[in-house]
């Protein structure tokens, strides 16, 4: 008997230890004087991870105030918001984070932050014009909450780009320099189509409404007025047909997966690929042929408006002297040096505007990678991603998704489906 | 005096239990943490509304319930599940049977090759054979197209065609679960006594009459464990390819209570209607269980 009681003794003791252990690891100063902060963030290590690290690295090397520790969070940007919420309930809180645009309203309506404006203003009064003197306004206007209140500084940005095959569109007699508007695209894909037998356009198909977004508003319609659904416009109705009858009338343009869309595009069975510049290293890397990305098409005689992918920098530091910290180290991140490792580890578009041209930015980059180029020229036309408002938010972002497979399936026409989508969505979001 | 001995018995009994009993504590505790505590927690969060982050919940009694059994996607996808059990059940369990009996009974030569390359499979991860499958009937632009295309044919567009996508799907399962059933069933096979089989030869009985009224009933036992692990662990196993390859689309059209489930917790953060599925699924799957109890399981042999 005496033996077990030891070994139960000594099971509950390691579990006691591991538990202690635990709490010693979250301390929070430094032990040389420097003011430790976390940053979180979200990207494994072969989603720009590596380069997290090294930019903390380098951070830490050179501050002798501050002391960063940066912390993975897995599962995305939703991962992230619920280690925040357990951490909020405990009492702490990080001092840097990521933000995905689907969160914001969601992040500022219920987590305490400080927007980054009001601690330069502060502490580094020197600093006052750094962000209106490195950003675009309508790139800020990004990270504005639905009450217009700047909750962060957008930090990884992508948008959706024309991938074209030159080879094919020559071969097919077209300008090699891709289709400048979306009708343009409709007549290439038809061309391509007859000239060549193979497809001529895939339209992007993940599971988020993203570039149909950039397809409806750049027609002028809105995905979102005051809360309010109101894709359903002429312009929201007419953008849709063009798609749907690409692909379900001429069957000139592929219905499929995503994945299985881009290994088309790669291997040459369809002209052009309507997708991400996050797929730019993909398809660079693999194309035997003489590929290029295009600015993202408009619609005659209007502006494209490409919503913005990526996430923002939000400061979460409660006590003054974190917040300090915190912005010392954005100012850092935001460097036009620290946001070309950026862009170079991860493929995203820089937010500054002027990182591309800068000797010390990515002037060399982008010589060598040119397919960037396109995705940071149509910066003026980002928007901010539409997120419905509430938690019923996301059910409407998947009834949208539901109506995408109905009218790519040629089940009922446009203008049904996005009517009746729209009441179900504005139903669910009173 | 006697009851002085049988009270020290009980107690001799007793300790006897006592440490059996302890030896069990271990597993106790693995399972409360990782299975009942789980299941108690299914239940209450499927009374309440929840989105995961938010640091409150709404209690709302049976509305979930109601929501859930009144929307007619939760049909659809009901029917879908059955769809996929019928499917596996063929590809799984009655095919592997049939291999697992030519190539112990029937075939002469090449069994060890045989055996080797059916099991193969099973050690590749289900995720690289969803990404290879993928792959390799892109109906575009994969190898089979193109095969498929020197001969005129065309493939249908499978990953966004109703009912070809749960075929598809239901195949690169088999790619795990195949190779295990198969060797369960050609163990069994391999174990029944090879006088009747040579007895049965030697009087010419057909070979499917061999199949179906001697290896049949002699491997019940394992036939039937096969058959519930194939429902049971396939539906569960199909998860990764429709994660992988189509998220429940298109339109719900491959989606099934397992990956409903997750896809309504996950992916739209409703607890509550999540845990309800899986209510359900778990409802679904008593009932099922204690129908094969009921029917099948009387008429299993069982050697010992």
């Amino acid at each position: 008997m005496k033996r077990w009681l030891l070994a139960t003794l000594c099971i509950g003791f390691t579990i006691f230890l591991a538990a202690c252990n635990n709490e010693a690891s979250s301390e929070s100063s430094g032990n040389d004087g420097k003011t430790v902060i976390e940053y979180w963030h979200v990207n494994a290590e072969t989603q720009g991870g590596q380069t997290v690290t090294q930019l903390v690295d380098d951070f830490n090397k050179q501050s002798d105030t501050v002391e960063v520790v940066a912390k993975y969070n897995p599962d995305m940007y939703k991962g992230l918001m619920q280690n925040m919420q357990a951490e909020a309930a405990a009492g702490n809180s990080p001092a840097v984070v990521q933000i995905g645009w689907a969160f914001l309203n969601y992040f500022s309506e219920n987590f305490e932050y400080v927007s980054p404006q009001t601690v330069i203003d502060k502490h580094f009064p020197e600093e006052k014009t750094f962000l209106k003197d490195h950003f675009l306004p309508n790139v800020m206007d990004l990270a504005k909450n639905a009450k217009g209140d700047q909750v962060g500084i957008p930090y990884s940005l992508s948008s959706p780009v024309l991938y074209i095959n030159r080879d094919m569109l020559k071969e097919a007699g077209l300008d090699e320099n891709g289709p400048q508007t979306w009708e343009e695209v409709k007549s290439f894909s038809k061309e391509i189509k007859e000239r060549t037998g193979k497809y001529g356009f895939y339209f992007q198909e993940p599971a988020d409404n993203w570039a149909t977004q950039a397809l409806l508003e750049s027609n002028g319609a809105s995905f979102l007025t005051d809360g309010k659904a109101t894709f359903a416009s002429d312009e929201g109705i007419e953008a849709y047909q063009l798609l749907t009858d690409m692909i379900v009338k001429d069957k000139t343009a592929l219905h499929i997966g995503w994945d299985q869309g881009v290994q088309s595009f790669i291997d040459g069975s369809v002209a052009m690929a309507y997708t991400t510049i996050a797929q730019r290293s993909n398809i660079q890397d693999n194309a035997q042929f003489d590929v290029a990305a295009v600015r993202s098409p408009i619609w005659e005689g209007k502006d494209a408006k490409l919503p913005a992918g990526g996430a923002m920098l939000a400061i979460t530091a409660q006590e003054e002297e974190k917040q300090k910290a915190a912005w010392e180290f954005m100012s850092y991140l935001y460097s036009v040096e620290a946001m070309a490792e950026w862009t170079k580890g991860t493929g995203y578009v820089p937010p500054r505007h002027d990182v591309a041209d800068a000797e010390n930015g990515l002037k060399e980059y982008l010589k060598e990678n040119e397919m960037m180029t396109a995705a940071i020229e149509q910066m003026d036309g980002v928007v901010p991603w539409a997120s419905f408002p509430g938690d019923a938010g996301l059910q409407a972002e998947q009834l949208l998704l539901d109506l995408r497979d109905q009218l790519l399936k040629g089940s009922v026409s446009p203008k049904e489906g996005l009517e009746a989508t729209e009441d179900e969505v504005n139903e669910l979001l009173q | 005096m006697s009851s002085l001995t049988a009270a020290r018995r009980m107690l001799q009994i007793n300790r006897e239990n006592a440490i059996g009993y302890l030896l069990l504590v271990p597993s106790i505790i693995i399972f409360a943490v990782f299975t009942f505590w789980p299941i108690i927690y299914t239940v209450y969060l499927s009374f309440f509304d929840w989105n995961m982050i938010s640091p409150t919940k709404e209690y709302v009694g049976l509305k979930n319930y109601i929501e859930v059994l009144s929307d007619p996607k939760t049909y659809r996808i009901l029917g879908n599940t059955f769809l996929y059990i019928a499917l596996l059940l063929v590809i799984n369990c009655a095919i592997p049977y049939i291999f697992a009996f030519v190539i112990d009974i029937v075939l002469k030569k090449y069994k060890n090759f045989y055996k080797s390359a059916l099991f193969l499979p099973a050690f590749i991860s289900l995720v690289v054979g969803s990404i290879l499958f993928t792959w390799m009937l892109n109906p575009v632009s994969g190898p089979l197209a193109i095969v498929f295309g020197w001969i005129g044919l065309e493939i249908p567009n499978w990953s966004k065609a109703e009912g070809w996508i749960i075929v598809v799907l239901s195949l690169i399962t088999s790619w795990k679960i195949f190779g295990y059933n198969f060797i369960l069933l050609y163990a069994s096979i391999n174990g029944i006594s090879r006088e009747i089989i040579e007895a049965a030869k030697l009087d010419n009985i057909p070979l499917w009459r061999i199949f179906i009224q001697i290896i049949l009933p002699m491997s019940s036992a394992t036939g039937i464990y096969v058959f519930i692990i194939t429902i049971v662990q396939s539906l569960q196993y199909v998860f990764t390819p429709v994660k992988v390859v189509s998220q429940g689309g298109p339109d719900y059209a491959s989606s099934n209570l397992i990956y409903h489930a997750y896809h309504e917790a996950f992916v739209v953060y409703r607890t509550g209607h999540s845990a309800t599925l899986s209510i359900i699924t778990m409802a679904l799957f008593l009932l099922l269980l204690f129908l094969e109890f009921k029917f099948v399981e009387r008429g299993v042999y069982y050697e010992n």
